[in-house]
């Protein structure tokens, strides 16, 4: 009898997913348009964006070099990575600390500073949003800090540190080890308020007016009160874009050290996850071993996306 | 019901954009505007009308102002979409603006020869009920130096491109040139004029992608935008999810499977293989899908009712409508584009962009200094400039840029 039962009830379950389908087929059959439609962009975006991902997790496994066709060795990339290679173990704490520092305090700079530049009258703000974004699509502006943080007391930074006698002899900012990463953090700063910063201007003057008027009535007494009640709560969906936007330039910290601290630098000091990337990909020609590199920097993307919208959900509420 | 509720002479405005002159007649639920000429232009239906102006600054509704002679703004608050009997002048014969009633008042107070007291200024203004004027004081002081720090390396790069040589190594070094000059531009037309290739060559293929990039990007993203928007399909929605993913992987990240890509459907050493890429950012179809998300479903109804195709709604109907997303998109894809020095999949000499050709200037080391920061000055000032140019837009299509989870 159970037996029975069980069998009409997992037929009834395939009938119902037959049924789905089904019906899921004809809606399809007719809104064909609309395949049409989004057919030029899905197939260029699959052949540029979603392939690349998954041969280079295919390729992960391989040893590749272009000439040669690709020969599986298994999880030897990986392993190698973790156990043998230790430049990349430099480069992952360096991007990690990167990543740690920059990301969470150019998130935050951009909300507030957008937060303070939206109390501000319309023609300061107009000014100030152009100020706070310029250095993020200023194209290669960056590589002026290496006269500012030249090594010789032609230096800027130099110059004015030892004019107001705190050095006796210039620093090497860019090539001493100590100093590498704290620099490229700073320039890295300077150019985080991106795209992530533009949409926060955009959401906060996008918030209704009425809901503040509203929480004065309820006695909504500062500024944080305000803005942790009424405005981060409307701001989710801009703060889930601001974060996907710092996730992407923390981690693909790759430009910048190469541009001022040279490729490679002293003692690897400033070795990204991207710049060994990039070495073994286009320097060495070792596509397989970037590949391995490639996919597990995506791996942790995405897990800290999923991390950041799962700790966005707790937020205002 | 067909008497005349209204009748009334007028500026016909939609979304807050001048389309008409001429004379409106409203109905219980329906109303008609016809030009001078008796022609009608507009015929409405509606679920009410009222007489106060709702519609916000750059907002989408299906809501039309009517500016009146008589000074009176009338809403139509539409349940269908509009129907666009006639095609309209883009140079209609407007009236002259209508004073506001306070200035008209002033006018009147002023023949009479009366006294107007003006409200008093105060030099601080609270400008709301809940905000301390010391916090006030202090996050205005701040955004000050934060912003002299953020402008300070781009006056710095200005401040040099000026220097004559002498000056760039000067010590102690100063911010602003002494003498300012033009060398180190002259400088590097000269640099520019010895180079292997025409220099001309360089700038014509920055141009060339930039454009067709651009174009290309423009119409792929939108036409898949619009259905993602607009209508409910199987995968749809999943397909933007992955879109969304994507707008994390960076071009390093693929960078070397898509050499591989490239290599093996042969656009290694061609233009397609900067412009198929650019052609498919995510960036640009996710800013395009968020922003037309707010377009009034009506509009698009009431044209397939009419019997318009799908393509004929994107383009005439959708597409006039979210130019601030248009010229976003545009502005992220000339902005990549123009930087990309395309190093990479680029081999030939004669093929390679601008921005390649000035690194190359500016890797010349301690010699070339000033042409260096010459260079700087020129590659910022295009994408800077164009922001500049275009702010209200962009900050208009980023207001829909959130990702709902």
């Amino acid at each position: 009898m159970s037996t029975m039962q069980s069998k009409s009830f997992s037929k009834r379950y395939f009938d119902m997913k037959a049924n789905k389908l089904r019906y899921g087929w004809e809606k399809a059959k007719r809104q064909k348009v609309c395949y049409l439609f989004l057919a030029p962009y899905a197939i260029l975006f699959f052949t540029f964006f979603i392939l690349p991902i998954c041969t280079s997790i295919y390729y992960g496994f391989t040893y590749y070099n272009i000439l040669e066709p690709a020969r599986f060795v298994g999880v030897q990339n990986y392993i190698n990575l973790v156990l043998q290679d230790e430049v990349f173990l430099t480069a992952v704490k360096n991007t990690f600390v990167i990543a740690v520092i920059t990301g969470p305090v150019g998130y935050i700079m951009s909300f507030l500073f957008a937060w303070f530049i939206n109390e501000l009258p319309k023609w300061l703000r107009a000014i100030a949003v152009v100020i706070f974004y310029a250095p993020s699509i200023a194209g290669n502006a960056y590589t002026i800090f290496s006269i500012i943080f030249r090594g010789d007391a032609y230096g800027y930074l130099n110059s004015i540190l030892m004019d107001f006698g705190f050095i006796d002899a210039p620093l090497l900012w860019l090539t001493d080890p100590n100093y590498i990463m704290p620099v490229l953090i700073i320039v890295i700063l300077w150019m985080s308020m991106g795209t992530g910063f533009l949409s926060f201007v955009a959401g906060f003057q996008g918030i209704d007016k009425s809901m503040y008027e509203a929480g004065y009535v309820d006695g909504v007494r500062n500024r944080w009160q305000e803005l942790y009640h009424i405005t981060l709560p409307s701001m989710k969906p801009m703060l889930l874009f601001g974060a996907v936007m710092s996730i992407t330039s923390a981690f693909n910290v790759c430009d910048v050290p190469r541009a001022l601290a040279g490729y490679p630098s002293t003692d690897y000091a400033a070795r990204t996850v991207v710049t060994h990337l990039f070495d073994y990909g286009f320097s060495r020609f070792e596509m397989g071993y970037a590949s391995a590199i490639a996919t597990l920097l995506f791996l942790v993307m995405i897990i800290s996306k999923k991390a950041i919208s799962a700790a966005l959900e707790k937020v205002g509420t | 019901m067909s008497e005349n509720l209204i009748k009334s002479k007028g500026t016909l405005y939609i979304m807050g954009k001048k389309v008409a002159a001429g004379e409106l007649n409203c109905r219980q639920n329906n109303a008609t505007f016809t030009d001078k000429k008796g022609n009608t232009v507009f015929e409405f239906e509606y679920a009410h009308i009222r007489a106060l102006k709702n519609v916000r600054n750059g907002g989408m509704t299906s809501t039309i102002t009517l500016k009146m002679a008589d000074e009176k703004e009338y809403v139509l608050m539409l349940n269908t979409g509009v129907k666009v009997h006639n095609h309209i002048h883009a140079n209609w014969p407007l009236k002259p603006t209508q004073k506001s009633r306070a200035d008209e008042l002033h006018r009147l107070a002023e023949l009479r020869g009366e006294k107007i007291e003006k409200p008093k200024k105060h030099l601080i203004k609270r400008r709301h009920p809940n905000r301390s004027i010391a916090g006030d004081i202090g996050i205005y002081l701040l955004l000050g130096i934060v912003a002299l720090a953020m402008a300070f390396p781009l006056i710095f790069a200005i401040g040099s491109a000026l220097k004559p040589l002498d000056e760039l190594f000067r010590f102690p070094p100063t911010i602003f040139p002494q003498h300012p000059t033009l060398d180190n531009f002259s400088d590097l037309i000269v640099t520019m004029g010895q180079s292997w290739v025409p220099f001309s060559r360089y700038l014509l293929n920055t141009v060339f992608i930039t454009f067709f990039g651009t174009f290309g990007h423009l119409i792929i993203a939108s036409m898949a935008a619009f259905v993602l928007a607009k209508y409910d399909f199987p995968g749809g929605r999943t397909f933007f999810n992955v879109v969304v993913t994507a707008l994390m992987f960076s071009g390093y990240v693929t960078g070397i499977p898509n050499y591989v890509i490239m290599s093996s459907l042969g656009m290694i050493d061609t233009y397609w293989a900067l412009l198929l890429p650019a052609f498919a950012a995510p960036i640009g179809l996710f800013m395009m899908k968020q922003f037309m998300e707010s377009l009034p479903t009506a509009l698009i109804e009431a044209a397939h009712i009419d019997g318009a195709g799908e393509f004929r709604i994107f383009w005439s109907i959708v597409m006039p409508n979210v130019k601030p997303a248009w010229l976003t998109v545009i502005i992220f894809s000339v902005q990549s584009l123009w930087n990309s020095s395309a190093a990479t999949v680029i081999y030939s000499e004669a093929k390679k962009t601008l921005v390649y050709a000035f690194q190359q200037i500016q890797a010349g080391g301690i010699a070339r200094t000033g042409q260096a920061a010459a260079v700087t000055v020129v590659v910022m000032s295009v994408p800077i400039l164009i922001f500049i140019l275009s702010q209200s837009q962009i900050l208009e299509t980023m207001a829909s840029s959130g990702i709902k989870d």
